[in-house]
């Protein structure tokens, strides 16, 4: 299972890393132009990167062999971490302005790509949209750009995140220890947020680790936050996030 | 007294160190521990093996021949075993071998995979029993009524056997994979320590265990945190420490309880004094790597019992006990790799587990790297130095030439540069002898053990 072969050359991600170095002092004049510096957009790749290893170590697990809780939490964490990076950039805000096909993130998750960073993955770096809104240049490799973000989210996505969760060890041992210990009703409370996840949910993983936030984030018009009603609104906003993160 | 035939000179070399045995072993090494007198080295490997080396006694005749270390006793520890009721395996690997200081003529051992910890006893056979009465020399059983008189068996000597019989198993008192185990000062104890729960048991009691530190949240999704290690401290029988996963330490006092009866169970609302070492973060530097590399993969007191070392994923730190928010020292490991770090996330390094290790007057700490390296540090005069176990550059008595890495700029003769590195060659298995400067060092399927040359 571990990565670590013989003697490779490195893979680009070094040379993301080198940029973001590199340009650590510069941006100063980057920022009068339209979009975000080089070393921000390294910073974005690398963010995009990470996230996809993430997941990928996550749903990828051997059968029979008990996993590594320090590794699964570690994993975890980094991935919360990249959720809130993304949170407070403004990724996955439901403004109208935001296109998610301008977003740097669908292009690179609609590519198989578990090792190589995108710019090689597409040949060139140019086709990746660094501005924001309304930005004619969609990146014209995708044949197949979806019209619209509220789209419901293919089978392969479901079962992805189902993956996910099968992965994280920790939370079905969970259930086993139980039984010898004591009875431990958490599963049970009548948390709205954990009751649809026990529900059968579709995005397990999103409602366990952005409940909490959601609830921070919406604004005072909704309903109480605890309501079904509001969880099931978060998660249709959350509909067009799951798209842009998963793998189709 | 022989020359070495070879200039050894003090200024240019840390510590001159040469090869003492170099080892092939069946399978992957993943513990070594010399014992308290370093007369016993031991070593544990992936397929639940323990390899005991012994040193020889300095004969007169050759005084400058260090005494060398040959297999004294080979036995399985533990074997593969399958948890039905998870559905999955339990690996054989032996994680850590903790000797108990010697008692008498037998020499003891705990040795532990995820699951299990058992203690060992090897002891020497050199005599045996003959001239039984109910029995011939084969073993077969007599035929009483053959027997017409009797006689006392009589010792008579026989080739050296060296025999390994566990003693006592200590099980089913973890959940989650066991990292590391600790004998305590008073000699009669020891703790277990796994992801979630330190537990503590007295070495003569197999089916019961204390209970001592439990991190386990009422709700797994809230699971931020693991223990990555834990250790008592070397004299005080009601201190131990142990580090997470968030790079932070925790010094517990178990003096409030000595004052419950030893035979009722703990709760975990045990209540432990309890001091956290943690250096404040550096806004500076965060990535999305810094928790993954402020993970704490050792723990190791001094043998003064004044300080604690712990190492992460780049540095070792060495702690005062009286102050408890920042380090004393910090010694970059490869800091090198910092730039690397997204790479060695792709390919999993990021979460190897390096031990370190203090010679036997706290004096000097020493680690391993990638690329079959570990380092040395000396406290006091703040030098350090990269070696290499390697068997081209071990040569029988050659002394051991430092390594540098370069990082930049022009790379020069002997110099290596980072991308050249192999991160398959890992060092992440080291110990010190208690009083001499003699160190195993584990490099995969190798063993090295390097000495000091003194003429």
């Amino acid at each position: 299972m571990l990565g670590c072969g013989v003697k490779r050359k490195w893979s680009c991600l070094e040379e993301l890393e080198v940029e973001a170095e590199q340009d650590g002092d510069e941006g100063g004049e980057d920022e009068l132009l339209v979009g975000p510096s080089r070393s921000e957009m390294s910073r974005l790749q690398q963010r995009q990167v990470v996230l996809g290893l993430c997941l990928e170590k996550l749903q990828r697990y051997q059968v029979g062999m008990e996993l590594s809780l320090r590794r699964s939490v570690l994993l975890i964490n980094t991935l919360r971490q990249i959720q809130e990076d993304m949170r407070s950039d403004g990724v996955g805000t439901c403004s109208p302005d935001v296109h998610p096909d301008s977003c740097i993130l669908r292009d690179d998750f609609r590519e198989d790509m578990p090792v190589t960073c995108p710019g090689c993955a597409e040949g060139d770096g140019d086709n990746l949209s660094l501005s924001p809104p309304a930005s004619p240049e969609s990146p014209s490799q995708e044949a197949n750009s979806p019209p619209d973000q509220q789209k419901p989210l293919p089978a392969a996505t479901v079962s992805a995140f189902s993956d996910a969760v099968n992965a994280m060890g920790y939370l079905s041992d969970f259930a086993l220890d139980d039984i010898f210990e004591d009875i431990d009703t958490s599963m049970y409370e009548t948390s709205d947020l954990t009751s649809a996840w026990a529900s059968g949910s579709l995005w397990p993983v999103s409602v366990s680790l952005w409940a909490d936030e959601d609830v921070k984030m919406r604004p005072p018009a909704h309903s109480s936050p605890g309501s079904l009603q509001s969880c099931l609104m978060d998660l249709n906003e959350l509909d067009h996030i799951m798209e842009i993160l998963v793998k189709s | 007294k022989k020359k070495s035939g070879l200039c050894v000179c003090p200024h240019q070399h840390f510590l001159p160190l040469s090869a003492l045995l170099i080892v092939f072993a069946a399978d992957i090494i993943s513990t070594v521990e010399f014992n308290s007198s370093g007369e016993l080295l031991a070593t544990g490997d992936k397929g639940g093996r323990v390899v005991v080396f012994q040193r020889e006694q300095e004969s007169k005749s050759q005084p400058q021949r260090r005494g060398e270390y040959n297999v004294y006793s080979t036995f399985q520890s533990h074997e593969p075993e399958f948890d039905y009721l998870k559905s999955l395996e339990i690996e054989e690997k032996i994680n850590k071998i903790k000797w108990l200081p010697q008692q008498n003529a037998a020499y003891f051992l705990l040795s532990t995979n995820d699951k299990t910890v058992k203690l060992w006893k090897i002891s020497e056979r050199d005599k045996r029993p003959e001239g039984y009465n109910l029995k011939d020399e084969d073993g077969r059983i007599k035929d009483p009524s053959t027997i017409t008189s009797l006689r006392v068996p009589v010792l008579q000597p026989m080739d050296l056997m060296v025999e390994a019989t566990a003693r006592r198993v200590f099980s089913n008192a973890h959940t989650y994979h066991i990292n590391s185990i600790s004998v305590n000062s008073d000699l009669q104890t020891f703790i277990s320590t796994d992801d979630l729960r330190v537990n503590l048991w007295n070495l003569e009691i197999t089916d019961r265990s204390f209970n001592i530190v439990d991190i386990k949240p009422a709700n797994m999704e809230e699971l931020t945190e693991v223990i990555t290690s834990a250790e008592f401290h070397p004299q005080q029988c009601h201190t131990f420490a142990y580090s997470s996963s968030k790079g932070s330490i925790r010094l517990c006092d178990m003096r409030q309880a000595a004052l419950c009866d030893k035979h009722c169970k703990y709760n975990c609302s045990l209540l432990l004094s309890v001091v956290d070492f943690e250096e404040p973060e550096d806004p500076s530097t965060r990535s999305f790597f810094s928790e993954i590399i402020s993970s704490i993969s050792d723990v190791k007191f001094s043998h003064n019992g004044r300080y604690l070392m712990t190492r992460d994923y780049l540095t070792v730190k060495v702690w005062d006990l009286q102050m408890e928010n920042k380090p004393l020292e910090t010694y970059q490991v490869h800091d090198y790799l910092r730039g690397k770090l997204c790479s060695l996330y792709e390919n999993d390094c990021i979460f190897d587990k390096f031990e370190c290790v203090w010679n036997g007057s706290d004096s000097v700490i020493m680690t391993g790297s990638y690329n079959n390296f570990f380092r040395m540090f000396d406290r006091n005069t703040k030098r350090d130095v990269t070696l290499e176990a390697s068997r081209e550059n071990s040569k029988p008595r050659a002394i051991l030439k430092p390594r540098k890495v370069c990082v930049g700029g022009k790379r020069r003769k002997d110099e290596i540069s980072v991308d050249s590195l192999d991160f398959s060659k890992k060092i992440l298995h080291t110990t010190w002898h208690p009083h001499e400067n003699i160190i195993a060092v584990a490099a995969t399927n190798n063993l090295y053990i390097f000495q000091d040359k003194v003429n």
